[in-house]
C-alpha cells in the first residue's frame, strides 16, 4: 500500500472515532441535561 | 495538518487513531483512574452512578490530557531515552503542534465538564492537577532540580481527592491522606526507575537523582522515603477507614516494598540494577492493591477496622 493510501485510511479511521466521540458527548449531554431537568421538576413540585 | 504533516520524519506512517491513544499515556491514565475510583467510593455520600461516570470520564481524559501535553513540551529529548523514543513524536507520526492542540482540547473538555455535570471543586481541582504537571512539573521542575518528581508528583497524588471532591463538593482529612499516600510514593517509585534509566536522563540533561548526586544517595532516600511510606500505608485501618482485608494488604505487600527497597540499599550490580527493576514492578503492584483494597472494602460493604468512623474525620 502506498503512502496517500495509507495516510487516506488512517485519516478515515480518525474522522470516524471523532465522529464517534463527538456522538457520545452528544448522548451524555442530553442523559445528563434530562436528567438533571427531571431533578428540578421533581423539586419544584414537591 | 498540511503544515504539521512536513515535519514528519522520512518514511513514517501516518498518525492512526492509536498514536493519538498512546499519547494519552493510558498506562499512567488507568493508576490514575483507579485511584480516583476509590476516592470516590469510601467517600461518606452516595453518588449516582452517571454523575459517577462523568466525573471518571473527565479525570481519565484530562490525566490523558496531561499526558499529550507532557510529550508535546518533552517532544526536545523524549528521541534522546530509550524508554520515550518510540512515542508518537519522536517517531514523527504525530506533530508537536497536533499533540499540543489535542491535549489543551481534551484538558479544556475534561474541565468544562466537570465543571458542568459534576461540581466546581471537582474541575478545578482536575485543572489543578493538569495545570501542576504541565507548568510545575514538565515545563518547570523536570529540568532543573532532582526534586522534579518529588514536588511534581503532588499532580499524580490528587486523583483520590478529585474523586471524593465529585461526589462530596469538599474535601477532608481522608482524601488528603489518600493523596499523601500517593505522594510519598511516587519519589522510591521514580527513583528505582531512573536507577536503571539513569544514563538516558544523563544523556537528556534531565537532573535526575541519580544523575546529579550519585547513586548511593539516590539509594538512602529510597530507603528513607519508604520507611516513611509503609507506616502511613497503614494509616487508613487505624481511622476507619480501612478494614482487615485492607490491614493484611498493606502489612503483606508494605512489607514486601520494604525488603525490595533494602536490597536496592544493598545493591552491588549497578550496571544492571536488578533490585530497582523489581522495586519499580512491586511499587505499581503496591499502590495498586492497596487501593483495589479500599475499593473491594466498600463494594463488599465490609466494615472498617476500628469503631472510629471516618465520617468523623472528613
Amino acid at each position: 500500500m502506498d503512502d496517500n493510501a495509507r495516510e487516506a485510511r488512517e485519516r478515515r479511521r480518525r474522522s470516524i472515532a471523532i465522529a464517534l466521540v463527538l456522538a457520545a458527548l452528544v448522548v451524555l449531554f442530553f442523559v445528563m441535561t434530562m436528567v438533571r431537568l427531571k431533578g428540578h421538576v421533581v423539586n419544584f413540585f414537591q | 495538518m498540511t503544515t504539521a504533516s512536513a515535519t514528519f520524519v522520512s518514511g513514517a506512517r501516518a498518525a492512526s487513531v492509536g498514536d493519538y491513544f498512546a499519547l494519552l499515556k493510558p498506562r499512567v491514565m488507568s493508576l490514575v483512574l483507579f485511584t480516583a475510583l476509590a476516592g470516590m467510593l469510601v467517600a461518606p455520600v452516595h453518588v449516582d452512578l452517571l454523575t459517577g461516570f462523568t466525573a471518571l470520564l473527565c479525570i481519565a481524559v484530562g490525566a490523558g490530557a496531561a499526558g499529550a501535553l507532557n510529550m508535546a513540551y518533552d517532544s526536545d529529548i523524549d528521541p534522546l531515552m530509550a524508554r520515550t523514543a518510540t512515542r508518537p513524536i519522536p517517531m514523527g507520526r504525530i506533530a508537536r503542534g497536533d499533540a499540543l492542540g489535542f491535549g489543551w482540547t481534551l484538558a479544556t473538555g475534561a474541565v468544562a465538564l466537570m465543571g458542568l455535570f459534576v461540581n466546581p471543586l471537582g474541575a478545578f481541582l482536575l485543572a489543578f492537577s493538569i495545570g501542576f504537571y504541565v507548568f510545575v512539573y514538565t515545563l518547570w521542575l523536570k529540568r532543573r532540580t532532582p526534586q522534579n518528581i518529588v514536588v511534581g508528583g503532588l499532580a499524580g497524588a490528587l486523583p483520590p481527592a478529585i474523586g471524593w471532591a465529585s461526589a462530596t463538593g469538599s474535601l477532608g482529612f481522608v482524601p488528603l491522606l489518600l493523596v499523601l499516600i500517593i505522594f510519598l510514593w511516587t519519589p522510591p517509585h521514580f527513583w528505582a526507575l531512573s536507577l536503571y534509566r539513569s544514563q538516558d536522563y544523563a544523556r537528556a540533561g534531565v537532573p535526575m537523582l541519580p544523575v546529579v548526586r550519585g547513586k548511593r544517595a539516590t539509594r538512602r532516600q529510597i530507603m528513607l522515603y519508604t520507611l516513611v511510606l509503609v507506616p502511613l500505608g497503614f494509616a487508613p485501618a487505624f481511622i476507619g477507614l480501612g478494614g482487615p482485608l485492607y490491614a493484611a494488604m498493606a502489612l503483606a505487600f508494605g512489607g514486601w516494598f520494604a525488603v525490595e527497597a533494602f536490597s536496592v540499599l544493598r545493591e552491588k550490580d549497578e550496571v544492571h540494577e536488578p533490585a530497582a527493576h523489581r522495586l519499580f514492578g512491586v511499587s505499581i503492584f503496591y499502590l495498586f492493591v492497596l487501593f483495589a483494597a479500599l475499593i473491594a472494602e466498600r463494594l463488599m460493604e465490609l466494615p472498617p477496622l476500628t469503631a472510629l468512623h471516618f465520617g468523623g474525620w472528613a
